[in-house]
Protein backbone atom coordinates (compact mmCIF):
# COMPACT_ATOMS: atom_id res chain seq x y z
CA UNK A 1 0.00 0.00 0.00
CA UNK A 2 1.41 3.35 -1.01
CA UNK A 3 -0.94 5.59 0.93
CA UNK A 4 -3.05 4.53 3.87
CA UNK A 5 -5.52 6.81 5.63
CA UNK A 6 -7.18 5.64 8.84
CA UNK A 7 -9.88 7.32 10.91
CA UNK A 8 -9.06 10.73 9.44
CA UNK A 9 -11.07 13.52 11.05
CA UNK A 10 -10.82 17.27 10.57
CA UNK A 11 -12.92 19.85 12.35
CA UNK A 12 -13.03 23.49 11.25
CA UNK A 13 -14.50 25.04 14.37
CA UNK A 14 -17.65 23.00 14.99
CA UNK A 15 -17.91 21.77 11.42
CA UNK A 16 -16.61 18.31 10.61
CA UNK A 17 -15.15 18.65 7.11
CA UNK A 18 -13.90 15.06 7.17
CA UNK A 19 -15.12 12.45 9.63
CA UNK A 20 -13.65 9.03 10.38
CA UNK A 21 -12.43 8.59 6.83
CA UNK A 22 -10.54 5.45 5.70
CA UNK A 23 -8.89 5.00 2.32
CA UNK A 24 -5.91 3.28 0.80
CA UNK A 25 -4.12 3.46 -2.55
CA UNK A 26 -2.03 0.63 -3.95
CA UNK A 27 1.12 1.20 -5.91
CA UNK A 28 0.46 1.90 -9.60
CA UNK A 29 -3.25 2.43 -9.08
CA UNK A 30 -5.43 5.20 -10.49
CA UNK A 31 -7.96 5.97 -7.80
CA UNK A 32 -10.83 8.41 -8.10
CA UNK A 33 -12.13 10.34 -5.13
CA UNK A 34 -15.48 11.84 -6.04
CA UNK A 35 -18.31 13.58 -4.33
CA UNK A 36 -20.53 16.63 -4.58
CA UNK A 37 -19.28 20.16 -3.89
CA UNK A 38 -18.16 20.67 -0.31
CA UNK A 39 -17.96 16.94 0.42
CA UNK A 40 -14.42 17.23 1.83
CA UNK A 41 -12.33 16.03 -1.12
CA UNK A 42 -9.96 18.94 -1.20
CA UNK A 43 -9.68 18.86 2.60
CA UNK A 44 -8.40 15.29 2.32
CA UNK A 45 -5.79 16.51 -0.20
CA UNK A 46 -4.76 19.34 2.07
CA UNK A 47 -4.47 17.01 5.05
CA UNK A 48 -2.39 14.55 3.03
CA UNK A 49 -0.01 17.26 1.80
CA UNK A 50 0.42 18.91 5.19
CA UNK A 51 -1.38 22.17 4.52
CA UNK A 52 -3.36 21.53 7.67
CA UNK A 53 -2.94 18.95 10.40
CA UNK A 54 -5.81 16.51 11.08
CA UNK A 55 -7.84 16.70 14.27
CA UNK A 56 -7.55 12.94 14.57
CA UNK A 57 -6.45 9.97 12.49
CA UNK A 58 -3.44 8.52 10.72
CA UNK A 59 -1.92 9.06 7.29
CA UNK A 60 0.92 6.79 6.24
CA UNK A 61 2.84 7.13 3.00
CA UNK A 62 5.14 4.30 1.94
CA UNK A 63 4.84 2.93 5.48
CA UNK A 64 5.90 6.23 7.10
CA UNK A 65 3.62 8.32 9.27
CA UNK A 66 3.33 11.76 7.66
CA UNK A 67 0.96 13.48 10.09
CA UNK A 68 2.55 16.68 11.41
CA UNK A 69 5.04 16.96 8.56
CA UNK A 70 5.21 20.23 6.65
CA UNK A 71 4.22 20.54 2.99
CA UNK A 72 7.77 20.74 1.66
CA UNK A 73 8.82 17.67 3.68
CA UNK A 74 5.91 15.69 2.24
CA UNK A 75 6.90 16.79 -1.27
CA UNK A 76 10.38 15.49 -0.51
CA UNK A 77 8.92 12.07 0.35
CA UNK A 78 7.42 11.89 -3.15
CA UNK A 79 3.91 13.30 -3.14
CA UNK A 80 3.19 15.82 -5.88
CA UNK A 81 -0.07 17.72 -6.19
CA UNK A 82 -2.01 20.22 -8.24
CA UNK A 83 -4.43 22.85 -7.01
CA UNK A 84 -7.94 23.77 -8.03
CA UNK A 85 -7.18 27.50 -7.79
CA UNK A 86 -3.92 29.49 -8.05
CA UNK A 87 -2.19 26.55 -9.65
CA UNK A 88 1.03 28.34 -10.68
CA UNK A 89 3.61 31.10 -10.36
CA UNK A 90 1.86 33.73 -12.52
CA UNK A 91 4.80 36.04 -13.14
CA UNK A 92 7.16 33.28 -14.24
CA UNK A 93 7.26 31.89 -17.76
CA UNK A 94 5.85 28.43 -18.41
CA UNK A 95 9.36 26.98 -18.54
CA UNK A 96 10.39 28.79 -15.34
CA UNK A 97 7.33 27.38 -13.58
CA UNK A 98 8.52 23.86 -14.27
CA UNK A 99 12.25 24.45 -13.75
CA UNK A 100 11.56 26.16 -10.41
CA UNK A 101 9.53 23.13 -9.43
CA UNK A 102 12.63 20.97 -9.98
CA UNK A 103 13.75 22.08 -6.55
CA UNK A 104 14.35 18.55 -5.30
CA UNK A 105 15.61 16.50 -8.24
CA UNK A 106 18.47 17.13 -8.52
CA UNK A 107 18.96 19.28 -5.47
CA UNK A 108 21.85 21.75 -5.33
CA UNK A 109 23.18 22.99 -2.00
CA UNK A 110 22.94 26.70 -1.21
CA UNK A 111 26.72 27.03 -1.50
CA UNK A 112 26.77 25.25 -4.87
CA UNK A 113 24.09 27.63 -6.10
CA UNK A 114 25.72 30.74 -4.72
CA UNK A 115 29.19 29.99 -6.07
CA UNK A 116 27.82 28.71 -9.37
CA UNK A 117 29.88 25.52 -9.15
CA UNK A 118 30.25 23.00 -11.97
CA UNK A 119 27.90 20.73 -10.03
CA UNK A 120 25.18 23.42 -9.95
CA UNK A 121 25.58 24.24 -13.64
CA UNK A 122 25.33 20.56 -14.53
CA UNK A 123 22.18 20.25 -12.42
CA UNK A 124 20.63 23.31 -14.06
CA UNK A 125 21.40 22.02 -17.56
CA UNK A 126 19.77 18.71 -16.67
CA UNK A 127 16.77 20.56 -15.23
CA UNK A 128 16.19 22.64 -18.38
CA UNK A 129 16.30 19.48 -20.47
CA UNK A 130 13.90 17.60 -18.19
CA UNK A 131 11.55 20.59 -17.94
CA UNK A 132 11.21 20.72 -21.70
CA UNK A 133 10.48 17.00 -21.77
CA UNK A 134 7.68 17.39 -19.22
CA UNK A 135 6.27 20.36 -21.16
CA UNK A 136 6.18 18.17 -24.25
CA UNK A 137 4.29 15.48 -22.33
CA UNK A 138 1.57 17.96 -21.34
CA UNK A 139 1.65 19.71 -24.72
CA UNK A 140 2.90 23.10 -23.53
CA UNK A 141 6.33 23.17 -25.20
CA UNK A 142 5.10 25.62 -27.82
CA UNK A 143 4.19 28.25 -25.23
CA UNK A 144 7.18 27.76 -22.96
CA UNK A 145 8.21 31.42 -23.00
CA UNK A 146 4.76 32.86 -22.26
CA UNK A 147 4.03 34.25 -18.80
CA UNK A 148 1.98 31.66 -16.96
CA UNK A 149 -0.71 34.17 -16.00
CA UNK A 150 -1.40 34.91 -19.68
CA UNK A 151 -2.23 31.29 -20.53
CA UNK A 152 -5.82 30.19 -21.14
CA UNK A 153 -7.42 28.29 -18.29
CA UNK A 154 -6.98 24.80 -19.73
CA UNK A 155 -3.27 25.38 -20.34
CA UNK A 156 -2.86 26.70 -16.80
CA UNK A 157 -4.34 23.46 -15.46
CA UNK A 158 -1.92 21.41 -17.58
CA UNK A 159 0.94 23.54 -16.34
CA UNK A 160 -0.15 22.72 -12.80
CA UNK A 161 0.22 19.03 -13.66
CA UNK A 162 3.61 19.65 -15.30
CA UNK A 163 4.75 21.41 -12.15
CA UNK A 164 3.62 18.53 -9.96
CA UNK A 165 5.48 16.06 -12.21
CA UNK A 166 8.73 17.97 -11.64
CA UNK A 167 8.63 16.78 -8.05
CA UNK A 168 9.13 13.26 -9.52
CA UNK A 169 6.24 11.99 -7.43
CA UNK A 170 5.53 8.39 -6.52
CA UNK A 171 2.01 9.58 -5.75
CA UNK A 172 0.36 12.36 -7.73
CA UNK A 173 -2.70 14.10 -6.32
CA UNK A 174 -4.78 15.83 -8.99
CA UNK A 175 -7.38 18.25 -7.70
CA UNK A 176 -10.16 18.60 -10.31
CA UNK A 177 -7.80 18.41 -13.29
CA UNK A 178 -10.54 18.81 -15.89
CA UNK A 179 -12.73 21.43 -14.17
CA UNK A 180 -13.50 24.28 -16.56
CA UNK A 181 -11.87 22.61 -19.58
CA UNK A 182 -13.43 22.34 -23.01
CA UNK A 183 -14.08 18.85 -24.49
CA UNK A 184 -10.87 18.66 -26.56
CA UNK A 185 -8.79 19.79 -23.58
CA UNK A 186 -10.49 17.13 -21.47
CA UNK A 187 -9.57 14.42 -23.98
CA UNK A 188 -6.00 15.62 -24.06
CA UNK A 189 -5.76 15.71 -20.25
CA UNK A 190 -7.22 12.24 -19.85
CA UNK A 191 -4.70 10.87 -22.33
CA UNK A 192 -1.87 12.60 -20.48
CA UNK A 193 -3.09 11.17 -17.16
CA UNK A 194 -3.17 7.67 -18.64
CA UNK A 195 0.36 8.16 -19.95
CA UNK A 196 1.60 9.16 -16.51
CA UNK A 197 0.05 6.08 -14.99
CA UNK A 198 1.82 3.94 -17.60
CA UNK A 199 5.08 5.57 -16.52
CA UNK A 200 4.48 4.09 -13.08
CA UNK A 201 3.05 7.05 -11.19
CA UNK A 202 0.27 6.27 -8.73
CA UNK A 203 -2.52 8.78 -9.15
CA UNK A 204 -5.29 10.00 -6.88
CA UNK A 205 -7.87 12.07 -8.72
CA UNK A 206 -10.41 14.35 -7.14
CA UNK A 207 -13.46 15.28 -9.18
CA UNK A 208 -17.08 16.04 -8.72
CA UNK A 209 -17.56 15.51 -12.42
CA UNK A 210 -18.74 11.89 -12.82
CA UNK A 211 -17.34 11.81 -16.37
CA UNK A 212 -13.86 11.01 -15.10
CA UNK A 213 -15.07 7.80 -13.44
CA UNK A 214 -14.33 5.58 -16.43
CA UNK A 215 -10.64 6.38 -16.25
CA UNK A 216 -10.34 4.96 -12.74
CA UNK A 217 -9.98 1.37 -11.63
CA UNK A 218 -11.51 2.03 -8.26
CA UNK A 219 -13.58 4.91 -6.96
CA UNK A 220 -14.18 6.22 -3.46
CA UNK A 221 -17.27 8.39 -2.99
CA UNK A 222 -17.42 10.91 -0.17
CA UNK A 223 -20.30 13.07 1.03
CA UNK A 224 -20.45 15.36 4.08
CA UNK A 225 -16.95 14.24 5.03
CA UNK A 226 -17.75 10.53 5.16
CA UNK A 227 -17.16 7.66 2.79
CA UNK A 228 -20.48 6.52 1.36
CA UNK A 229 -19.32 4.06 -1.30
CA UNK A 230 -16.28 2.33 -2.75
CA UNK A 231 -15.80 0.04 -5.70
CA UNK A 232 -15.49 -0.15 -9.47
CA UNK A 233 -16.90 2.76 -11.48
CA UNK A 234 -19.83 0.61 -12.55
CA UNK A 235 -20.76 -0.45 -9.00
CA UNK A 236 -20.52 3.10 -7.77
CA UNK A 237 -22.75 4.43 -10.51
CA UNK A 238 -25.48 2.01 -9.51
CA UNK A 239 -25.10 2.67 -5.79
CA UNK A 240 -28.25 4.16 -4.24
CA UNK A 241 -26.37 6.24 -1.69
CA UNK A 242 -24.31 7.82 -4.45
CA UNK A 243 -27.34 8.61 -6.56
CA UNK A 244 -29.00 10.21 -3.55
CA UNK A 245 -25.91 12.30 -2.81
CA UNK A 246 -25.73 13.58 -6.35
CA UNK A 247 -29.36 13.88 -7.35
CA UNK A 248 -31.09 14.05 -3.98
CA UNK A 249 -33.26 10.98 -4.55
CA UNK A 250 -33.88 7.81 -6.56
CA UNK A 251 -32.73 7.81 -10.15
CA UNK A 252 -35.67 8.76 -12.32
CA UNK A 253 -34.52 7.91 -15.81
CA UNK B 1 13.88 37.79 -35.88
CA UNK B 2 17.50 36.87 -36.48
CA UNK B 3 18.57 40.47 -36.26
CA UNK B 4 16.78 41.01 -33.00
CA UNK B 5 18.50 37.99 -31.52
CA UNK B 6 21.89 39.25 -32.55
CA UNK B 7 21.31 42.68 -31.00
CA UNK B 8 20.25 40.98 -27.81
CA UNK B 9 23.44 38.94 -27.89
CA UNK B 10 25.48 42.08 -28.41
CA UNK B 11 23.72 43.74 -25.49
CA UNK B 12 24.66 40.82 -23.26
CA UNK B 13 28.29 41.40 -24.21
CA UNK B 14 28.22 45.17 -23.78
CA UNK B 15 26.44 45.03 -20.41
CA UNK B 16 29.53 44.16 -18.31
CA UNK B 17 31.50 46.80 -20.22
CA UNK B 18 28.87 49.44 -19.41
CA UNK B 19 28.91 48.50 -15.72
CA UNK B 20 32.71 48.60 -15.60
CA UNK B 21 32.62 52.03 -17.25
CA UNK B 22 30.12 53.29 -14.66
CA UNK B 23 32.32 52.04 -11.83
CA UNK B 24 35.35 53.81 -13.31
CA UNK B 25 33.38 57.06 -13.60
CA UNK B 26 32.19 56.79 -10.00
CA UNK B 27 35.75 56.01 -8.90
CA UNK B 28 37.00 59.18 -10.64
CA UNK B 29 34.30 61.46 -9.16
CA UNK B 30 36.48 62.75 -6.27
CA UNK B 31 38.82 64.26 -8.90
CA UNK B 32 36.01 66.53 -10.07
CA UNK B 33 34.34 67.16 -6.72
CA UNK B 34 37.03 68.33 -4.31
CA UNK B 35 34.51 69.65 -1.79
CA UNK B 36 34.47 67.48 1.35
CA UNK B 37 30.74 68.12 1.65
CA UNK B 38 29.99 66.60 -1.74
CA UNK B 39 32.32 63.70 -0.96
CA UNK B 40 30.45 63.22 2.32
CA UNK B 41 27.12 63.08 0.48
CA UNK B 42 28.50 60.52 -1.97
CA UNK B 43 29.76 58.36 0.91
CA UNK B 44 26.30 58.48 2.50
CA UNK B 45 24.84 57.52 -0.88
CA UNK B 46 27.04 54.38 -0.97
CA UNK B 47 25.95 53.45 2.56
CA UNK B 48 22.26 53.90 1.82
CA UNK B 49 22.55 52.02 -1.47
CA UNK B 50 23.64 48.96 0.55
CA UNK B 51 20.66 49.48 2.86
CA UNK B 52 18.16 49.94 0.02
CA UNK B 53 19.38 46.98 -2.08
CA UNK B 54 19.36 44.67 0.96
CA UNK B 55 15.86 45.93 1.77
CA UNK B 56 14.72 44.69 -1.61
CA UNK B 57 16.28 41.25 -1.05
CA UNK B 58 13.77 40.76 1.76
CA UNK B 59 10.97 42.22 -0.39
CA UNK B 60 11.45 39.66 -3.18
CA UNK B 61 10.65 36.87 -0.73
CA UNK B 62 7.20 38.44 -0.27
CA UNK B 63 7.89 40.17 3.04
CA UNK B 64 7.82 43.90 3.62
CA UNK B 65 10.34 44.73 6.32
CA UNK B 66 9.45 47.93 8.19
CA UNK B 67 12.34 47.52 10.64
CA UNK B 68 15.17 47.77 8.16
CA UNK B 69 16.61 51.04 9.48
CA UNK B 70 16.33 49.62 13.00
CA UNK B 71 18.53 46.70 11.90
CA UNK B 72 20.96 49.25 10.48
CA UNK B 73 20.88 50.81 13.96
CA UNK B 74 21.55 47.43 15.57
CA UNK B 75 24.64 47.01 13.39
CA UNK B 76 25.73 50.59 14.06
CA UNK B 77 25.31 50.47 17.83
CA UNK B 78 26.87 46.99 18.15
CA UNK B 79 29.95 48.16 16.27
CA UNK B 80 30.11 51.40 18.27
CA UNK B 81 29.82 49.67 21.62
CA UNK B 82 32.21 46.86 20.73
CA UNK B 83 34.92 49.30 19.70
CA UNK B 84 34.28 51.98 22.33
CA UNK B 85 33.74 49.77 25.38
CA UNK B 86 35.57 46.57 24.46
CA UNK B 87 38.36 48.22 22.49
CA UNK B 88 37.94 46.03 19.38
CA UNK B 89 39.34 47.30 16.09
CA UNK B 90 36.76 48.66 13.60
CA UNK B 91 38.07 46.13 11.09
CA UNK B 92 36.75 43.42 13.41
CA UNK B 93 33.62 45.16 14.66
CA UNK B 94 32.26 45.84 11.14
CA UNK B 95 32.03 42.20 9.96
CA UNK B 96 31.22 40.99 13.46
CA UNK B 97 28.26 43.33 13.96
CA UNK B 98 26.99 42.49 10.47
CA UNK B 99 27.00 38.80 11.45
CA UNK B 100 25.31 39.45 14.79
CA UNK B 101 22.70 41.66 13.09
CA UNK B 102 22.00 38.81 10.66
CA UNK B 103 21.68 36.44 13.63
CA UNK B 104 19.23 38.73 15.40
CA UNK B 105 17.31 39.20 12.15
CA UNK B 106 16.99 35.44 11.65
CA UNK B 107 15.97 34.91 15.28
CA UNK B 108 13.24 37.52 14.91
CA UNK B 109 12.51 36.22 11.42
CA UNK B 110 11.67 32.76 12.76
CA UNK B 111 8.35 33.65 14.43
CA UNK B 112 7.73 36.30 11.77
CA UNK B 113 8.21 33.80 8.94
CA UNK B 114 4.68 32.61 9.69
CA UNK B 115 3.30 36.12 9.26
CA UNK B 116 2.64 37.17 5.70
CA UNK B 117 2.26 40.44 3.81
CA UNK B 118 0.65 43.08 6.04
CA UNK B 119 1.17 41.05 9.22
CA UNK B 120 4.91 40.82 8.64
CA UNK B 121 5.03 44.54 7.93
CA UNK B 122 3.23 45.35 11.18
CA UNK B 123 5.24 42.85 13.23
CA UNK B 124 8.54 44.21 11.97
CA UNK B 125 7.34 47.81 12.41
CA UNK B 126 6.79 47.27 16.13
CA UNK B 127 10.03 45.36 16.47
CA UNK B 128 11.83 48.37 14.98
CA UNK B 129 10.15 50.75 17.40
CA UNK B 130 11.14 48.41 20.24
CA UNK B 131 14.78 48.47 19.14
CA UNK B 132 14.84 52.28 19.27
CA UNK B 133 13.28 52.21 22.75
CA UNK B 134 15.95 49.77 23.93
CA UNK B 135 18.69 52.04 22.59
CA UNK B 136 17.07 55.00 24.38
CA UNK B 137 16.91 52.99 27.59
CA UNK B 138 20.53 51.86 27.29
CA UNK B 139 21.85 54.65 29.52
CA UNK B 140 25.57 55.36 29.22
CA UNK B 141 26.11 52.11 27.26
CA UNK B 142 24.24 53.40 24.23
CA UNK B 143 24.26 57.09 25.07
CA UNK B 144 20.46 57.13 25.30
CA UNK B 145 18.77 60.27 23.99
CA UNK B 146 21.96 62.28 23.69
CA UNK B 147 23.60 59.73 21.37
CA UNK B 148 27.01 58.11 21.39
CA UNK B 149 30.18 60.10 20.71
CA UNK B 150 33.88 59.38 20.56
CA UNK B 151 33.55 56.21 18.51
CA UNK B 152 36.92 55.05 17.12
CA UNK B 153 37.47 55.94 13.46
CA UNK B 154 37.96 53.29 10.78
CA UNK B 155 40.93 55.16 9.33
CA UNK B 156 42.42 57.14 12.23
CA UNK B 157 44.65 60.03 11.27
CA UNK B 158 43.07 60.77 7.89
CA UNK B 159 41.36 64.12 7.62
CA UNK B 160 40.63 63.69 3.93
CA UNK B 161 37.41 61.96 2.98
CA UNK B 162 38.91 60.32 -0.07
CA UNK B 163 40.13 57.09 1.62
CA UNK B 164 36.65 56.70 3.11
CA UNK B 165 35.17 57.35 -0.31
CA UNK B 166 37.02 54.38 -1.80
CA UNK B 167 36.35 52.17 1.21
CA UNK B 168 32.58 52.69 0.95
CA UNK B 169 32.61 52.48 -2.84
CA UNK B 170 34.27 49.07 -2.46
CA UNK B 171 31.88 48.00 0.29
CA UNK B 172 28.87 49.01 -1.83
CA UNK B 173 30.22 47.18 -4.90
CA UNK B 174 30.90 43.98 -2.98
CA UNK B 175 27.43 44.11 -1.39
CA UNK B 176 25.71 44.82 -4.70
CA UNK B 177 27.50 41.93 -6.43
CA UNK B 178 26.79 39.56 -3.53
CA UNK B 179 23.08 40.44 -3.50
CA UNK B 180 22.84 40.35 -7.31
CA UNK B 181 24.17 36.81 -7.30
CA UNK B 182 21.53 35.76 -4.80
CA UNK B 183 18.68 37.27 -6.78
CA UNK B 184 19.72 35.82 -10.14
CA UNK B 185 20.38 32.29 -8.98
CA UNK B 186 17.99 29.50 -7.99
CA UNK B 187 17.90 31.05 -4.50
CA UNK B 188 16.35 34.24 -5.86
CA UNK B 189 13.96 32.26 -8.07
CA UNK B 190 12.80 30.28 -5.04
CA UNK B 191 12.27 33.49 -3.06
CA UNK B 192 10.20 34.95 -5.89
CA UNK B 193 8.26 31.70 -6.20
CA UNK B 194 7.39 31.85 -2.49
CA UNK B 195 6.28 35.47 -2.88
CA UNK B 196 3.93 34.50 -5.73
CA UNK B 197 2.37 31.51 -4.03
CA UNK B 198 3.75 30.01 -0.86
CA UNK B 199 1.32 27.09 -1.06
CA UNK B 200 2.49 26.09 -4.53
CA UNK B 201 6.14 26.65 -3.60
CA UNK B 202 5.86 24.32 -0.59
CA UNK B 203 4.09 21.73 -2.72
CA UNK B 204 7.21 21.36 -4.89
CA UNK B 205 9.44 21.01 -1.84
CA UNK B 206 10.65 24.56 -1.27
CA UNK B 207 10.99 25.20 2.45
CA UNK B 208 8.98 28.39 2.77
CA UNK B 209 9.93 29.53 6.24
CA UNK B 210 13.55 28.47 5.73
CA UNK B 211 13.89 30.62 2.63
CA UNK B 212 12.07 33.54 4.23
CA UNK B 213 14.43 33.44 7.21
CA UNK B 214 17.38 33.19 4.82
CA UNK B 215 16.22 36.31 2.98
CA UNK B 216 15.83 38.20 6.24
CA UNK B 217 19.26 37.01 7.41
CA UNK B 218 20.96 38.11 4.20
CA UNK B 219 19.12 41.47 4.18
CA UNK B 220 20.02 42.11 7.83
CA UNK B 221 23.66 41.10 7.29
CA UNK B 222 24.14 43.74 4.63
CA UNK B 223 22.16 46.47 6.36
CA UNK B 224 24.14 45.71 9.53
CA UNK B 225 27.31 46.03 7.48
CA UNK B 226 26.15 49.42 6.20
CA UNK B 227 25.28 50.56 9.72
CA UNK B 228 28.58 49.41 11.21
CA UNK B 229 30.55 51.06 8.42
CA UNK B 230 28.60 54.29 8.96
CA UNK B 231 29.45 54.16 12.67
CA UNK B 232 33.20 54.15 12.16
CA UNK B 233 32.98 56.82 9.50
CA UNK B 234 30.65 59.23 11.31
CA UNK B 235 32.10 58.54 14.80
CA UNK B 236 28.90 59.91 16.33
CA UNK B 237 25.62 58.01 16.56
CA UNK B 238 22.16 59.33 17.18
CA UNK B 239 19.21 57.07 17.69
CA UNK B 240 16.96 59.12 15.43
CA UNK B 241 19.01 58.05 12.36
CA UNK B 242 17.46 54.60 12.66
CA UNK B 243 13.86 55.26 13.62
CA UNK B 244 10.71 54.52 11.66
CA UNK B 245 11.15 57.68 9.58
CA UNK B 246 14.53 56.35 8.45
CA UNK B 247 12.89 53.09 7.37
CA UNK B 248 10.29 55.07 5.45
CA UNK B 249 13.08 56.85 3.58
CA UNK B 250 14.45 53.45 2.55
CA UNK B 251 10.97 52.48 1.38
CA UNK B 252 10.91 55.69 -0.69
CA UNK B 253 14.31 54.97 -2.26
CA UNK B 254 13.10 51.51 -3.27
CA UNK B 255 9.64 52.55 -4.49
CA UNK B 256 10.77 55.57 -6.47
CA UNK B 257 13.67 53.70 -8.05
CA UNK B 258 11.50 50.70 -8.89
CA UNK B 259 10.73 47.83 -6.54
CA UNK B 260 10.56 45.22 -9.30
CA UNK B 261 14.05 45.75 -10.58
CA UNK B 262 17.45 45.08 -9.05
CA UNK B 263 18.77 48.48 -10.14
CA UNK B 264 15.69 50.28 -8.78
CA UNK B 265 16.88 50.86 -5.21
CA UNK B 266 20.31 51.99 -6.44
CA UNK B 267 18.83 54.61 -8.76
CA UNK B 268 16.21 55.66 -6.20
CA UNK B 269 18.83 56.20 -3.52
CA UNK B 270 21.08 58.25 -5.80
CA UNK B 271 18.22 60.45 -7.01
CA UNK B 272 16.66 61.01 -3.60
CA UNK B 273 19.92 61.88 -1.88
CA UNK B 274 21.17 64.13 -4.66
CA UNK B 275 17.99 66.01 -5.72
CA UNK B 276 17.37 67.48 -2.23
CA UNK B 277 20.91 68.90 -2.33
CA UNK B 278 19.83 71.31 -5.06
CA UNK B 279 17.07 72.61 -2.81
CA UNK B 280 19.00 72.93 0.42
CA UNK B 281 17.29 76.17 1.39
CA UNK B 282 14.00 74.31 1.24
CA UNK B 283 15.21 71.41 3.37
CA UNK B 284 12.24 71.74 5.72
CA UNK B 285 10.00 70.97 2.75
CA UNK B 286 11.89 67.86 1.68
CA UNK B 287 9.17 65.43 2.82
CA UNK B 288 6.75 67.32 0.54
CA UNK B 289 9.18 67.26 -2.35
CA UNK B 290 9.71 63.53 -1.85
CA UNK B 291 5.97 62.92 -1.69
CA UNK B 292 5.56 64.93 -4.89
CA UNK B 293 8.30 62.90 -6.61
CA UNK B 294 6.68 59.66 -5.46
CA UNK B 295 3.32 60.86 -6.77
CA UNK B 296 4.74 61.78 -10.15
CA UNK B 297 6.71 58.54 -10.45
CA UNK B 298 3.77 56.35 -9.46
CA UNK B 299 1.51 58.18 -11.88
CA UNK B 300 3.85 58.27 -14.88
CA UNK B 301 6.10 55.24 -14.31
CA UNK B 302 4.53 52.56 -12.13
CA UNK B 303 7.69 50.46 -12.49
CA UNK B 304 9.82 53.26 -10.99
CA UNK B 305 12.52 55.51 -12.39
CA UNK B 306 14.43 52.48 -13.60
CA UNK B 307 11.85 51.99 -16.34
CA UNK B 308 12.39 55.51 -17.75
CA UNK B 309 14.83 54.58 -20.59
CA UNK B 310 12.65 51.71 -21.73
CA UNK B 311 9.57 53.96 -21.67
CA UNK B 312 11.30 56.58 -23.77
CA UNK B 313 12.46 53.91 -26.20
CA UNK B 314 8.99 52.41 -26.63
CA UNK B 315 7.48 55.91 -27.06
CA UNK B 316 10.02 56.64 -29.80
CA UNK B 317 9.39 53.40 -31.69
CA UNK B 318 5.65 54.02 -31.30
CA UNK B 319 6.00 57.46 -32.86
CA UNK B 320 8.23 56.13 -35.64
CA UNK B 321 5.72 53.39 -36.40
CA UNK B 322 2.77 55.78 -36.49
CA UNK B 323 4.77 58.01 -38.87
CA UNK B 324 5.46 55.01 -41.10
CA UNK B 325 1.78 54.17 -41.11
CA UNK B 326 0.78 57.74 -42.04
CA UNK B 327 3.42 57.76 -44.82
CA UNK B 328 2.14 54.51 -46.18
CA UNK B 329 -1.45 55.65 -46.29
Amino acid sequence: MLLEINGLTKYFGGLAAVRDFDMHIDEGELLGLIGPNGAGKTTIFNLTTGIYGPTKGKIAFDGKDIVGKKSHEIARLGIGRTFQLNPLFGNFTVLQNVSTSFHLHPRSSLLDIYFNTANYRRNEAYISEQSLEILKLVGLDKVKDELAKNLPHGYQKMLGIARALAVKPKLLLLDEPIAGMNPSEIDFTLTAIRKMQQQGITILLVEHNMKILDLCERVVVIDFGQKIAEGSPKDVRENKEVIRAYFGGERVA
Amino acid sequence: MNRRLSTRGRRELTKPAVYAGLVVIVALLPLFFGSPYIQHMLILTFIYIIAAVSFRTIVISGQFPLAHAAFMGIGAYLAAMASKWLGLSPWITIPLSALVTAGIGMLIGYPFSRLRALYYAMGSLFFGIGVIQIIYAGGSWTGGYSGLTGIPALLPGTISKIPYYYFFLGLALVSIIALYRIEFSRIGTNLKAIAQSHVVASSVGINESGYRILAVGVGCFFVGLAGAGYTHYNMVLSCSSFNFMATLWLVMYVLIGGINSFAGPIIGTIILIIIPEFFRDLKMFSPFVTAAILGIVVYLMPQGLVSLPQMVRSRLTERRNTKKVSHAS
